[in-house]
């Protein structure tokens, strides 16, 4: 061989040695895990459906960059301090639904409220469980491993919101009758008004197939205007009617949003490098907004107590999306 | 108690089936994609996974988990294991987290896909906590192996090669993609955790576990028993689905799958994790060989789960339980031989004492496999090293990417079993590959082995030098014989006591 030097151990993995500093424990497990060898998705035909499939919604995304592959989770996290944090959410949160119980919160509930819970809360599993999905197919989409292991985590997320919403729906079945706890969410997600705008933009939503249209659909559109109302906003009708464990569950929520929110921001950062991207962004934002903003109406004018909530909802959605380029 | 029980409200947590309205079924649900064979939502909905576990006791556990193996790392890392380790076990680590770490990741995404597109909700949620696990196994596997970074420079191909066209890594890509990586939310449930996790990493994880109990490597050890504990788990996801299958007259479509999952495993399984248990680890710390692992764990054991489910033995079945006597002989001399190809340093596992375990535990060793090492032993000795190395390329099936060999001796069994298909000419190891290519040829017809790249003018030069840069080898990290034939020095002495 005419190749005489030999390879010395290196300090990490070569991909990241070419930089001075050592790598965090997150890059070490996080970073260029994507198998792509020789630019093609499988070892395999590469005509084979499911290759033409990433190299349609994948590569030939309209969002463009070169180099995917450095972007960053803000929070840094790796499935090992994923579980250390939401362990410790899940104690909490388990301990509201204990003491919350023992004081017999569900009997104290007007029935009116209770009705509404049944209308417009407990069917929202349906609705998480859509984010669950959704979020599964950005994690098995994305061009970048680091952007993979934030939608995955976003959807065990969802799972979690799904899973409250399903403790709490059996705890009001068992606590409160003839409201129909327990068996009529489904009928409410298809068929009552307030839930159709939301059931169209994520039914839509998860049939936005590019990569990159989902994540705008999804995480800068969709989500933000289900956590303005579906949790903030019923939250705050919650308090208005004596539900304090509404609010307290919608704000542990809302804290796995903001954390969301800020990788949507920093990914949406990494893609404004390239200029062309900003008007993709914001193309598909004013293509999916109306869906969304069509949602919030319906659900906001079930919503009792809280005036203008739809368009504070909007207001806020808009923010954050302001925020984007702004950053 | 004022807290529900886990089954009070699981049922709810996956009653999550809706009709969509405003895009259709086939919409969300690309059969593609989704693998339902024309089995509309509400048929799914009887799915019920065996292994039940909630969010909340999802990340407790987890949590608890980590905590274990991470702190036997740390209690043992300043213990020199690795220092004190033999060759034999450095490579089992080498090539077990080059050929494993980055896949356990990739099946994250094929996990993602059961909890996209899989119409049964009881699945996607199970798929959803898959999805987690499959992230740590690579995500622990990764941080444990970069432990040894700064020692040894095959390490750096536990994250590395998956990226290269080393012909191990290529087998490995063909075979994963196949099962899992590109299937649909159905053939994965089938392929990937149906055949392969409750067969072959049962063997891999706990066959492996007891060798690294046995070396005295409690990290690896600690490290591949805690992850067969959640594969415990989402290893359950396929099961349930075959009920639903052959109640909707779709028994053939769940066996084929399985089948082609099964052989394809074994094929893979034969060259990577055969070598290490029969070879590499050392002889006082093997607990079982790999024909005994493999009886137990997928002759006994996966048999019968397949028989419980109301599916056959596979048709290729005799072939398979024919193949575990010597396959893996034969793909470990080609391992060896052609070590230059390879990230980890291959032990020949051949003293006279390994010898005669390999004697007890496959009778007709010697004279078959046997007479093999007696002519690399006698060039080892005599320093011949240049007749110790390949000058040819090896004929590569076109379905398991793998060198075509059987056992040598005066039963020669050695075959091509060749297919002319739309004017090209594929090559099989057996009857069997060639039947996998046969139920999708469009599957696999345009790719090309490692060989054919060759032969196409694709490595240049064409040498082992233009070989080992579009493999991706380098001086520092190309494999060589792990123990620097010290296992030769038995017949070397046999011999200079002859002589004198």
């Amino acid at each position: 061989m005419d190749n005489t030097e030999v390879l010395k151990p290196l300090k990490t993995w070569s991909h990241l040695s070419a930089r001075r500093r050592k790598p965090s424990e997150y890059e070490v497990v996080s970073t260029n895990l994507h198998i792509r060898a020789n630019g093609e998705p499988f070892e395999l035909d590469p005509n084979v459906f499911l290759s033409q499939w990433y190299k349609k919604n994948c590569d030939a995304s309209p969002l463009k960059h070169p180099d995917w592959n450095s972007f960053r989770d803000p929070d840094g996290l790796i499935y090992r301090t994923y579980n250390m944090m939401q362990d410790g959410g899940e104690t909490y949160v388990r301990g509201l639904f204990d003491q919350f119980n023992e004081r017999e919160h569900d009997k104290g509930l007007s029935p009116y409220w209770a009705g509404t819970l049944a209308r417009l809360y407990t069917p929202s599993r349906y609705l998480f469980h859509t984010l669950q999905m959704c979020s599964a197919y950005l994690a098995q989409m994305a061009p970048a491993s680091t952007i993979s292991l934030c939608a995955s985590f976003q959807g065990a997320d969802s799972f979690r919101w799904l899973s409250h919403t399903a403790y709490r729906t059996k705890e009001l079945s068992l606590a409160i009758e003839g409201k129909g706890f327990g068996v009529d969410e489904r009928h409410y997600w298809e068929n009552d008004i307030a839930w159709q705008g939301f059931r169209e933009l994520m039914e839509r939503t998860l049939t936005a197939y590019d990569w990159a249209e989902c994540f705008v659909a999804l995480n800068l559109v969709a989500k933000p205007a289900i956590e303005e109302t579906v949790l903030r906003k019923l939250g705050e009708a919650a308090s208005h009617n004596g539900d304090t464990l509404f609010g307290l569950v919608a704000d542990a929520e809302l804290a796995d949003g903001v954390r969301h929110r800020r990788w949507a921001s920093a990914l949406v950062k990494l893609a404004l490098d390239v200029p062309d991207n900003a008007n993709v962004i914001k193309e598909w934002i004013a293509k999916w907004q109306p869906l969304a903003d069509h949602a919030i109406d319906a659900f906001c004018t079930a919503l009792p107590d809280v005036p203008d909530a739809a368009e504070k909802a909007k207001r806020s959605t808009l923010s954050f999306q302001h925020s984007l380029f702004d950053q | 108690m004022a807290m529900l029980e886990r089954m009070d409200w699981y049922d709810l947590a996956r009653t999550t089936n809706w009709t969509p309205k405003y895009v259709q079924e086939d919409e969300l649900f690309p059969p593609e994609l989704s693998g339902s064979m024309g089995i509309t939502l509400e048929k799914w909905e009887s799915y019920d996974e065996p292994f039940k576990q909630s969010y909340p006791e999802y990340v407790n556990i987890q949590r608890q988990k980590d905590a274990g193996a991470y702190s036997v790392k740390a209690a043992l890392e300043r213990s020199k294991l690795y220092e004190n380790a033999d060759p034999g076990w450095i490579s089992v680590l080498a090539s077990h987290y080059g050929a494993i770490a980055r896949q356990e990741y990739h099946a994250s995404l094929s996990e993602a896909r059961m909890a996209r597109f899989g119409k049964a909700p009881g699945q996607r949620n199970m798929a959803t906590l898959g999805m987690m696990d499959e992230i740590r196994h690579g995500q622990i596997q990764l941080f444990f192996a970069h432990e040894h970074v700064s020692k040894n420079r095959q390490f750096d191909w536990a994250h590395k090669a998956m990226d290269t066209n080393e012909w191990a890594a290529i087998a490995a890509r063909h075979m994963f993609d196949d099962i899992f990586a590109c299937r649909s939310a159905t053939e994965i449930a089938l392929m990937l955790t149906f055949a392969f996790e409750t067969g072959f990493t049962n063997m891999q994880f706990l066959g492996l576990a007891a060798d690294a109990a046995q070396a005295g490597d409690w990290t690896f050890s600690s490290l591949i028993s805690s992850i067969q504990t959640d594969e415990a788990r989402h290893a359950q996801i396929g099961g349930p689905m075959i009920p639903i299958l052959i109640a909707n007259g779709k028994k053939a479509e769940a066996q084929k799958f399985i089948d082609i999952a099964l052989w394809r495993s074994w094929k893979l399984f034969s060259v990577l994790t055969g070598p290490i248990m029969d070879y590499y680890t050392p002889l006082k710390d093997r607990k079982q060989s790999f024909k005994e692992f493999m009886h137990e764990w997928i002759v006994k054991q996966f048999e019968r789960s397949l028989i419980e489910v109301g599916l056959e033995r596979p048709w290729y079945w005799d072939q398979l339980l024919d193949e575990i006597d010597w396959q893996h002989h034969g793909m470990h001399i080609g391992t060896w031989f052609w070590r230059s190809t390879i990230w980890w340093n291959s032990a020949a596992g051949v003293t006279p004492e390994e010898r005669a375990w390999l004697e007890e535990k496959y009778p007709g060793w010697n004279e078959t496999f046997g007479t093999v090492w007696d002519v690399i032993t006698e060039n080892v000795v005599e320093g011949r090293m240049e007749q110790t190395y390949p000058e040819t390329l090896p004929v590569i099936c076109n379905m398991c990417q793998l060198p075509i060999n059987a056992t040598p001796g005066p039963a020669w069994r050695a075959r091509d079993v060749p297919l002319i298909h739309n004017n090209r000419r594929y090559h099989f190891c057996s009857e069997v590959c060639k039947w996998v290519f046969e139920q999708e040829p469009s599957r696999y017809e345009g790719h090309q082995t490692l060989v054919d790249r060759f032969l196409a003018g694709q490595v240049q030069p064409m040498d082992l030098g233009g070989a080992l840069k579009y493999m991706g080898l380098a001086p520092g990290e190309i494999g060589d014989d792990a123990h620097q034939y010290a296992w030769a020095d038995a017949a070397r002495a046999e011999r200079i006591k002859k002589a004198g």
